[in-house]
């Protein structure tokens, strides 16, 4: 294909992005430093509402909540994911493509459904708690629910498989020789992992953890449904802003500080693979 | 039995490898069948046939990564089958090198003495050396990636040999090399093998490599041994027939044996060396340089034939030869072209350069 029809090609997607993303941001950006009187937007170009975010302990405990809950549910998610990706990526079992079903059934029922399963399992008569209650191990029901226990509970079981797909592409690409290698090298296969297969896995560790944190910060279905409006994240904000308050500048600004955080991040994630990766890739 | 203690312990220049009757199978493969080996300290030993033998299972017996079904393995006397691979210490050079890509040529080649917990400045004054040994010098900082597919392979031949293990084992590691680079390389491999002394295990399928490197050679098909020799004595006086056709270029001349050095093929007797029972089916075996055409000195057998084709090599000239009866018989000659297609000529051979085979005749 020659360079012109490949670029030509290109054209419908740079249209579709320019129109539905970049043009909706920009005016978004513009919505976020204008000022608002009597439901009138006024365009100017002022940061009172980024300092009203800013100088605000509410605004401030949500944003540090937010970021809290996307740690949380990456580490939970890495923990629990490595072990799962590593036997995908090593496994010659015929059940193999099962597990593989297994592990994206998440993704493969409807938020809401999903959120409302959590409930019926988590809530205070869930099943849980019910059945821990009439059998007269407790007296009273855990708090399982409507707190940052239950919302990381469900953020995690939905990113799994983000975690666990990115790390099981790049330990399959790990040469099996590599760790046989070590191990001729007077490494045991607790310590050819640390050496070896850890350290090689990292690009994989930090996509995971990168996508999962970005998805979990800018979550907004589950903090409502399994969080009941008692665990406050910054996306709760933007909506509450934008179609309860209608203060539409302040409600831009927030979702440009969660934009920023995500851009900060990625520029981060991209700094360190790069020193990470020296030799890997 | 005492099994890995005494590899724990500092290790020695150059070891024993011993074999003893190893078997293993994958389903219906019987991948090793009834394999024994014995190498001895400082030789350079090869594994050499066909792809699928058994070459491979082999050296990963010795190294640890497969567990032998029957037999057991030894190194320096003390057996080690079931001893997990990185308490065996051997060192082991992979087809692709498997260098580590995330370390610099010094880590690589360090890691074994990091694993061996050997102090830091120690550590570096053997990797330098090691480094020097394989004619590397300067290359510490570098990362496996910005190294030539030949320096690759001399770093991994470095790691493999810092640590002084028992035995160096190489799985055809000249396979990912062009042709020149393996020339060169063979030789390089072949003199620090000298130099270093260790006992080594030899991978390949590449009978010219086998030949030139090694002090024995055995020659394994379909998960057996079927000869160990020098390579010299291994093209002279190959055991089998499939040794014989496997290395080189042979006659095989199928008859029946008839007293002592004679074989009988039905339209003539033939003369060669070996003893059969009377009457076992055997074959005669014959390099194609070894005949004479038109001798004019002493030959034992002499037989009328007609050129059937000439192949033109440059530096040598193959007839093919045919005899009134069908027999078929393959000459090869040095210099200018002597018979054309059509000719008669006699081709006729010392008893000496003809070997009785038995085994392995179909
Ligand atoms: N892990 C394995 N699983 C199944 N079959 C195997 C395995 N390893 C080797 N084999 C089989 O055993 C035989 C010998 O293999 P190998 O030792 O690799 O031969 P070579 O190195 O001489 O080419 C082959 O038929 C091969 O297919
Ligand atoms: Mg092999």
């Amino acid at each position: 294909m020659t360079r012109g029809a490949r670029v030509l090609l290109l054209g419908p997607y740079v249209l579709l992005l320019a129109v539905f993303f970049t043009v909706p941001l920009l005016l978004m950006l513009a919505i976020s430093l204008s000022r608002q009187s009597f439901g009138q937007l006024e365009w100017t170009l002022t940061p009172q509402h980024y300092i009203h975010f800013f100088t605000d302990a509410y605004y401030l405990g949500v944003l540090a909540d937010t970021l809290w809950l996307g740690a949380i549910t990456t580490v939970v998610s890495l923990l629990l994911g490595y072990p799962l990706a590593y036997h995908l990526a090593l496994t010659r079992s015929r059940w193999k493509p099962l597990l593989i079903v297994f592990i994206l059934s998440p993704l493969l029922v409807g938020i809401v459904i999903r959120c409302y399963g959590w409930m019926i399992l988590l809530a205070d008569r869930g099943l849980i708690n019910a059945t821990l209650v009439q059998h007269g191990w407790l007296t009273t029901p855990l708090p399982l629910m409507y707190n940052k226990f239950g919302v990381t509970v469900a953020l995690v079981h939905v990113f799994l498989p983000f975690m666990v797909l990115s790390l099981t592409g790049v330990l399959k690409r790990i040469e099996p020789q590599l760790i046989e290698a070590s191990q001729t090298l007077g490494a045991s296969p607790r310590r050819a992992f640390f050496e070896v297969t850890l350290p090689l896995s990292l690009p994989g560790i930090l996509a995971g953890s990168l996508l999962v944190f970005s998805l979990a910060i800018s979550s907004f279905v589950v903090p409502i449904l399994v969080g009941g409006f008692k665990v406050h994240v910054l996306p709760m904000v933007v909506y509450e802003q934008m179609l309860s308050v209608f203060d539409w500048p302040f409600g831009a600004a927030n979702a440009f500080v969660l934009l920023l955080i995500s851009v900060a991040l990625i520029a981060v994630y991209i700094k360190v693979t790069e020193r990470a990766l020296r030799g890997i890739v | 039995m005492e099994q890995g203690d005494a590899l724990t312990e500092a290790p020695r220049a150059s070891g024993t490898v011993t074999l003893t009757n190893l078997a293993k199978r994958y389903g219906a493969t019987r991948a090793l069948d009834g394999v024994s080996l014995a190498v001895a300290p400082g030789e350079f030993f090869t594994l050499l046939g066909p792809s699928g033998c058994g070459k491979t299972t082999t050296l990963r017996s010795v190294a640890g990564f497969v567990t032998p079904d029957a037999g057991d393995v030894a190194i320096n006397g003390t057996v080690v089958t079931r001893v997990p691979p990185h308490l065996r210490h051997v060192g082991m050079v992979f087809q692709h090198y498997a260098l580590f890509p995330h370390r610099t040529v010094a880590q690589n080649v360090g890691f074994g003495l990091r694993m061996q917990r050997v102090d830091k400045a120690e550590i570096a004054r053997r990797v330098a050396e090691a480094v020097a040994l394989v004619q590397l010098p300067g290359y510490g900082g570098r990362y496996p990636g910005q190294l030539s597919g030949g320096e690759q392979q001399r770093v991994a031949l470095a790691r493999a040999l810092v640590t002084r293990p028992a035995v160096l084992l190489l799985d055809e590691p000249l396979g990912a090399l062009d042709k020149k680079l393996r020339d060169h390389i063979k030789i390089e491999l072949k003199r620090l093998q000298r130099e270093v002394g260790i006992t080594t295990i030899y991978v390949t399928h590449d009978q010219e490599e086998a030949l030139t490197m090694s002090d024995r050679i055995a020659v394994m098909h379909r998960g057996r041994v079927e000869q160990v020799a020098a390579p010299r004595g291994l093209y002279e006086t190959p055991a089998t027939a499939f040794v014989a056709s496997f290395i080189g270029n042979i006659n095989l001349l199928a008859g029946r044996a008839a007293g002592s050095n004679t074989v009988d093929c039905g339209s003539a007797t033939l003369a060669a060396t070996g003893a059969a029972p009377a009457g076992a089916a055997v074959a005669v075996a014959l390099r194609p340089e070894r005949v004479r055409l038109d001798p004019t000195g002493a030959v034992d057998t002499v037989l009328a034939m007609t050129v059937a084709h000439v192949v033109y090599q440059g530096e040598t000239v193959r007839y093919i030869l045919k005899s009134d009866a069908g027999l078929e018989l393959q000459a090869l000659e040095l210099g200018e072209v002597r018979f054309t297609a059509g000719a008669r000529v006699r081709a006729g051979w010392a008893a000496a350069d003809a070997q009785i085979i038995q085994e392995g005749i179909a």
